[in-house]
């Protein structure tokens, strides 16, 4: 303790320089020494998670909404979601689209590395002046007639009682015929277990309470996660008050869970 | 074609029968030894599944994991407009980091350039798909000749890396230049 | 990055990230194109056993023993196909009852015994003279091919008569199930808008028809040929005209269904049409619909029509045969591959190449093709194929 009121002091005296140090490595090494490093108990994000106990939730109906007008295609819900899953290079859990509409109406729309390296270059190919630009992040519609759940040939993806979509990656048989009936084409086969996969909304972060990795990271809030059951919920309000909101291609009839806020035509 | 036959006129017809029978026996027995436990009981699934996937380890936990131990950090990120920026987007995984409650590997820590890079993300003005009321953007190099500094400046040079107006307004308050500034203690703009 | 580079070439506008694979390739082409040979050349030994069109007589055994060798290897595919193929045997334990695969293991396997049987039946006089014959291991494989009977009365064989009507009968709609179901694997697929539509399972169904009798065709004429046997040209003629008959059918429900398409004029039309006039103009156009099908549409079509000298027919028979194979063997890919090369975003497609040499590719896809071969040349050893093969008949 005696080391860490030390560090408050000089951290008094010289902050400016005081992180430098610790940012150039300097001090950290000798910080992590004397840091306590336990495994804390961090606080539920989601309340009431830890005490369910059941196979599946009770009482609880989750809706995920994805603000289109808030979205500033930072990709840090992709660099989220590849820490969380360790996704293989070249496939996508989740990815962010760039949409640039110009005054001619054509649509340009693209996706380099489905954003995880974010977006740090203009397109350079549009000829009109620009009407519209925004990002559109995709993830598991998590529907409520899931056509992969219908396709599968061994019940090895299915829909739990609480409404998720999960992969169980000890039966799965790797056909890929999940694969090609999702209309929103958010399945791949895993390149090294040789099985589907796909986003499940963290449901194993869900189950401790925790908010979905990308929804957590989101900064500017564009990634929205709760439950229907709680009318103070956001998503409840959302979903309820007189919002543009609407889900992608309605007409497949898949009826997603996954909702978005300022939805455009052109986003299919 | 008059002969005695030691079988009968329909024997092999009744084997092949037989023959059916068993392999429809032996596979019902086959199935009901080789269909996972509970398989059926909530539809048609394996509900170990569930709790397999429930149990997954959790990778990424939140800033308050990060910030538990890395105090001084702390408080400078929670007091700046980047509290809302998560620390395992720009350091990794928590769990690259911390198991059982012991330190396993270093995190990266951008420096220079790199820096350059990971600000203009989120804030670049060239990217014009961003909505300007959630985030501020410039352009480089315009901004750094608006700000009479030199054009091979690196952004954490003038912005704290995580409370970008720190410095600004520490240097603000110095010379005597507060009014422009809201938010009373934090760098928050 | 490697890994899209295995599968698909190139992009052309935008693609969802994970549509850059093609996840169904060589494998799945040649599947809907065996299990159809297993269709199409049992059909012709039901003209012959349920519909009698005698002329097909030197046909109706040999067109059995093609449908066992290819059905034999109809699995194979799939295997070499799945990501856990160790776990194949979840499609008997587990099969999802709403999903469009799962029936497949049950309905293959229902199939394999109806032909088994029939094949049995029909060799059964055969096997059992066999079994007297042959000492040693010959004795003991002929005693277990003919279960054991030695009975060859004429109450047995009136029994035997039967049931070879019987399994013919229930086999007809059993191979249009096999392969009707096999269209609809894609039919049934609503996310793409080349596969899903309700024609799908017929036009599967008659194309498989079509390569059936051309694969019989082909190798009858084949096999008489390395054996130095008279072909029978009256059974030829009849095996052309019914080739025609169901080409026409084929073909016209295939134009049908992009005519309709583009008739209506939906938005998924828009999606369609770059496809068929973008990345597969030349396999579907040029090489499938115009040089492999209306070429031998009109070839068919003369050959049925004005009546042609044996020695003409020699040649024209086998050629269009030939042609028709391919055609199907096309359409399979430009159905398979082709459904995959647009994706679902309805704004880009990808390009696809195979290789020579990886798992589904065209190296293997040729041995799968070669071993039915091998496995009718076997077979032959134990069934013979011909009616003039010395042997008594049933």
């Amino acid at each position: 303790m005696e080391e860490i009121t030390k560090i408050k002091k000089e951290i008094d005296l010289d902050r400016r320089g005081f992180i430098k140090k610790v940012l150039s490595g300097a001090i950290g090494g000798s910080l992590l020494l004397v840091m306590p490093a336990t495994a804390r108990e961090i606080a539920e994000q989601i309340p009431g998670m830890k005490e369910q106990t059941d196979l599946f939730i009770a009482d609880k109906k989750f809706a995920f909404v994805v603000d289109i007008t808030g979205c500033i295609g930072c990709g840090s819900c992709c660099i989220a979601d590849k820490n969380e899953y360790q996704v293989p290079d070249g496939h996508y859990r989740t990815w962010v689209e760039r949409y640039i509409i110009d005054d001619h109406d054509e649509v340009y729309v693209d996706s380099p590395n489905g954003g995880l390296d974010g977006y740090t270059e203009p397109r350079d190919d549009i000829k009109n002046p620009i009407r519209d630009t925004f990002f559109a992040p995709k993830l598991c519609n998590m529907c409520e007639n899931p056509s992969c759940v219908q396709v599968c040939p061994v019940g090895a993806t299915f829909r739990t009682e609480d409404g998720f979509i999960l992969v169980d990656d000890k039966r799965c048989v790797g056909c890929s015929y999940c694969v090609q009936a999702c209309p929103y084409s958010v399945r791949f086969i895993n390149p090294v277990k040789h099985t589907a996969e796909k986003c499940t909304w963290c449901y194993h972060r869900v189950r401790q309470g925790m908010l979905p990795a990308c929804v957590n990271v989101c900064p500017v809030h564009a990634r929205k996660f709760g439950d229907l059951n709680d009318k103070s919920s956001e998503v409840y309000k959302l979903l309820h008050e007189p919002h543009v909101i609407s889900v992608l291609k309605p007409d497949m009839g898949n009826k997603p869970s996954l909702h978005y806020l300022g939805l455009r035509r052109e986003v299919i | 074609m008059q002969q005695n036959f030691k079988s009968s006129y329909n024997v092999h017809v009744v084997r092949i029968l037989l023959t059916f029978v068993g392999m429809i026996i032996v596979g019902s027995l086959l199935r009901s030894l080789l269909l996972p436990s509970e398989f059926g009981d909530y539809g048609h699934y394996r509900p170990g599944a569930v709790t397999e996937e429930a149990n997954r380890e959790m990778r990424n936990k939140t800033n308050d994991s990060c910030l538990d131990c890395h105090y001084f950090v702390k408080k400078i990120h929670l007091k700046g407009v980047h509290e809302v920026v998560s620390c395992e987007v720009c350091h990794g995984a928590y769990s690259d980091h911390v198991k059982d409650g012991k330190v396993i590997g270093e995190m990266p820590v951008y420096r220079g350039e790199e820096i350059k890079s990971l600000c203009l993300r989120c804030h670049n003005k060239i990217i014009r798909a961003r909505p300007p009321e959630s985030i501020k953007m410039i352009a480089m190099p315009e901004h750094l000749e608006e700000k009479n500094v030199r054009t091979d400046h690196v952004c954490n040079q003038c912005h704290h890396v995580h409370a970008p107006y720190k410095w600004i307004k520490e240097a603000r308050e110095m010379m005597g230049l507060p009014e422009k500034w809201e938010g009373g203690s934090s760098w928050k703009k | 990055m490697h890994e899209i580079l295995a599968t698909a070439s190139g992009a052309l506008g935008y693609v969802f990230p994970n549509d850059l694979h093609v996840h169904w390739s060589l494998m799945i082409v040649l599947y809907p194109y065996i299990t159809g040979i297993v269709a199409g050349a049992f059909i012709v030994s039901s003209l012959y056993h349920v519909f009698h069109i005698k002329a097909l007589k030197p046909l109706a055994k040999f067109s059995l023993l093609f449908a066992f060798a290819f059905l034999a290897c109809a699995t194979l595919p799939l295997m070499m196909h799945l990501g856990q193929p160790g776990r194949a045997m979840s499609m008997f334990l587990t099969p999802n009852p709403s999903s469009a695969m799962a029936g497949f293991g049950y309905i293959y396997t229902a199939y394999a015994f109806v032909l088994a049987l029939e094949i049995f039946f029909i060799y059964r006089v055969h096997l059992v003279k066999r079994r007297q014959e042959t000492t040693g291991w010959q004795h003991a494989m002929y005693t277990v091919f003919s279960m054991a009977s030695d009975n060859l009365s004429e109450r047995s064989l009136k029994l035997d008569r039967k049931i070879i009507s019987f399994l013919a009968a229930i086999g007809i709609p059993m191979a249009c199930v096999l392969h009707g179901y096999v269209g609809f694997i894609f039919g049934g697929v609503k996310a793409n808008p080349l596969w899903a539509t309700p024609l799908m399972p017929v036009i599967f169904l008659l194309s498989a028809c079509v390569s059936g009798i051309a694969g019989i065709i082909v190798a009858y004429f084949l096999l008489r040929k390395i054996a130095g046997k008279s072909i029978d040209m009256d059974c030829v003629r009849t095996s052309i005209k019914f080739l025609w008959g169901f080409f026409i059918v084929d073909f016209t429900f295939e134009m049908l269904e992009i005519f309709s398409h583009g008739y209506m004029a939906t938005a998924h039309w828009h999606t369609l049409h770059e496809l068929l006039w973008g990345p597969l103009f030349n396999s579907y156009w040029v090489w499938q619909v115009m040089i492999l099908s209306v070429i031998p549409f009109l070839l068919l079509g003369y050959v049925s029509i004005r009546k042609v000298s044996d020695s003409l027919l020699r040649i024209i028979a086998p050629v269009a045969s030939v042609m028709i194979l391919l055609q199907v063997l096309l359409m399979r890919w430009n159905v398979v591959i082709g459904g995959q090369l647009m994706s679902k975003s309805q704004r880009g497609s990808v390009d696809f190449q195979p290789h020579w040499f990886e798992k589904e590719g065209i190296f293997l896809s040729m041995v799968i093709m070669v071993l039915p071969i091998i496995i009718l040349y076997v077979m032959g050893k134990v069934f013979p194929f011909w009616h003039d093969d010395n042997q008594s008949e049933v």
